[in-house]
């Protein structure tokens, strides 16, 4: 009997000891897995974004191209959304580099050179390649959201997102008149000026990537601002690219079109408070 | 009798001590007795479960006192009998804060911050930049510092062509070192949610700075190199953004694009009167001044000194 008692205060003190540390491992933070942020503004999911603004190219050989753009994009959550934009270019700037070129080229009509692919200065600029619209769409991932202050005054929401991919029409053309076009058979006449020139014009198919963010004012309103890089075959100068002697359609090549673009958007319809 | 004698003291320590550890997890203050029946013992977790607010964890002294909830407990009790306890933890909402304290301190602190970058901004010649920031921080928001750069040259692809496609040869200059006194300044301060799951602190800089570079004429005429290229001592001044994004209490990594405005001398072309300069001294004398705009974007870590810090106000 005395055992038993003896057993029963054990299991009484083990019981006592097990359940508080039962208890605590079933305690689990409620603050744990939970988000980050609540009953936060959904300022992009399920919202549709139409915005408009303007933008360059930057980091061109010869012409940057001064444009307006117009952007659609549907939010499908708070982080992914797809996206069309258009790019319309509205001016031609000539970049230092095409000037320091075309400068040390002798004027039109005074070639004091032998060298057959040698262009006069004219000749060299009509076949520099221009961009006249880059038309698309893409998918954004949006990681990154939240709140910033400047001097400590000024606060506002934002988010950074990422373009990728995203898929461009480029479409373009050359700054002059030029004989032939680059889809043609070069000359074999190597004493041909027209063999070392040709037109690169029409839609060339690309990808794109790049980054953003959006600063919002309010809910509704938030400026966007774009850094991507369009990539397609192109042939900038319009000349021989792959050495073999000529300029045709083997000198297009992979380059790069970096463009910043800038734009005033608004969302809609109102944005919901999460959980 | 003596055996189930101890037997129950035994349960009744244990007992007593599990229950006094129980309550002793909702923080230092807890243990008083009106803490006791309204801490519910998650005080600790909620605490230890505070990233969201303001990513640090009240200690324990700082946990609230919680004697005045009691009293109104106390006088239901009195005047309609005793009802079901509410789970109030208003410990844990003390943790919780409205406006969280800055993540990150760096006044009195130094930064010291290993770099790489890349040109942006040239056609014909790219330089990656490796580079070290000291940076003594006066303020928050003000810092003085130095940078030292080595760079190394690479001939882009355009610089083929220019001879290809125009019969032309490029004027260039690389560059070799250059170092920097810097004077910055954070005007923007924010955070952002990490796919609503952590937040992360970070902010925006601004910077100018003054400094030398050291250049050297790349020759058009690759058997001038030797004697007649000649390397420059030039004026830097430079501008820049940049962030700085906080990962632990004395780790950053650092994102900017600085202008370093490089005041140049590159090969004179050839005189048409006296013709091409003779040796490198006269090529220098000779050659053309020129402000270089040299767009250098990088990234950097920078890691701080002492590796902690205090605040000094009150939560």
């Amino acid at each position: 009997m005395l055992f038993n008692k003896h057993r029963f205060a054990l299991l009484v003190a083990a019981a006592t000891v097990a359940a508080p540390l039962a208890a605590q491992a079933q305690r689990k933070s409620p603050l744990a897995d939970a988000p980050a942020i609540r009953k936060r503004f959904e300022l992009r999911s399920s919202r549709i974004e139409l915005g408009a603004g303007a933008g360059s190219t930057i980091n061109q050989d010869y012409f940057h191209t001064v444009m307006i753009n117009a952007r659609l994009a549907y939010h499908v959550t708070d982080w992914v959304s797809i996206g069309l934009f258009g790019n319309f270019g509205v001016a031609q700037v000539s970049t230092g580099f095409q000037g320091r070129v075309v400068d040390s080229l002798d004027p039109e009509g005074m070639r004091m050179t032998n060298v057959d692919r040698e262009p006069d200065q004219t000749g060299a600029k009509n076949a520099m390649q221009q961009i006249g619209s880059i038309l698309g769409a893409q998918l954004e991932w949006t990681p990154f959201t939240g709140k910033y202050s400047m001097f400590g005054k000024l606060f506002s929401a934002y988010d950074f997102y990422l373009v990728l991919p995203g898929i461009a029409a480029v479409n373009v053309k050359t700054a002059g008149s030029v004989a032939r076009s680059c889809d043609s058979t070069a000359p074999t006449d190597e004493a041909n000026p027209d063999r070392y020139v040709c037109a690169v014009k029409g839609t060339k198919m690309g990808g794109k990537v790049g980054v953003g963010f959006h600063s919002f004012f309010g809910q509704t309103v938030a400026l966007g601002v774009e850094l991507s890089d369009v990539i397609a075959q192109l042939n900038p100068s319009g000349r021989d690219v792959n050495g073999d002697g000529m300029a045709d359609k083997n000198d297009l090549s992979w380059t790069n079109t970096l463009l910043v673009t800038a734009n005033l958007t608004v969302y809609f319809p109102g944005a919901k408070i999460s959980p | 009798m003596k055996r189930l004698a101890i037997s129950l003291s035994v349960c009744l320590a244990l007992l007593a001590a599990s229950a006094t550890g129980h309550a002793k997890r909702g923080g230092g203050k807890a243990a008083a007795p009106a803490a006791d029946e309204n801490a519910g013992g998650e005080g600790g977790d909620k605490a230890g479960g505070d990233k969201a607010a303001g990513g640090e964890a009240a200690p324990a002294s700082e946990s609230l006192d919680t004697t005045g909830e009691a009293a109104p407990t106390t006088i239901e009790e009195e005047i309609g009998g005793p009802k079901p306890q509410r789970p109030t933890t208003t410990l844990t909402w003390q943790d919780i804060v409205v406006v969280p304290r800055k993540q990150f301190l760096k006044s009195g602190r130094l930064e010291i911050a290993p770099i790489a970058g890349i040109t942006v901004n040239d056609n014909l010649i790219r330089h990656y930049m490796f580079a070290a920031d000291l940076n003594y921080f006066l303020t928050d928001a003000l810092w003085v510092g130095l940078q030292g750069q080595y760079f190394v040259k690479q001939l882009s692809t355009q610089a083929e062509l220019v001879g290809l496609q125009f019969n032309r040869i490029s004027t260039m200059n690389r560059y070799l070192y250059g170092g920097q006194f810097n004077m910055g300044y954070v005007p923007v301060y924010g955070k952002f949610a990490w796919f609503n799951r952590s937040i992360i602190h970070w902010e925006i800089w601004a910077l100018g700075g003054i400094g030398v570079t050291l250049t050297e004429n790349i020759s058009r005429d690759p058997a001038d190199q030797d004697s007649k290229a000649f390397k420059n001592t030039a004026m830097t001044p430079s501008f820049a953004i940049g962030s700085r994004f906080f990962l632990t209490q004395w780790l950053t990594v650092n994102f900017a694009l600085r202008d370093y405005l490089i005041i140049d001398k590159y090969e004179p072309l050839p005189d048409p009167n006296t013709g091409p300069c003779t040796d490198a001294t006269d090529c220098k004398n000779k050659a053309p001044g020129v402000v270089v705009n040299n767009f250098v974007a990088y990234v950097g870590v920078g890691m701080y000194l002492p590796t902690k810090f205090s605040y000094k106000t009150p939560r």
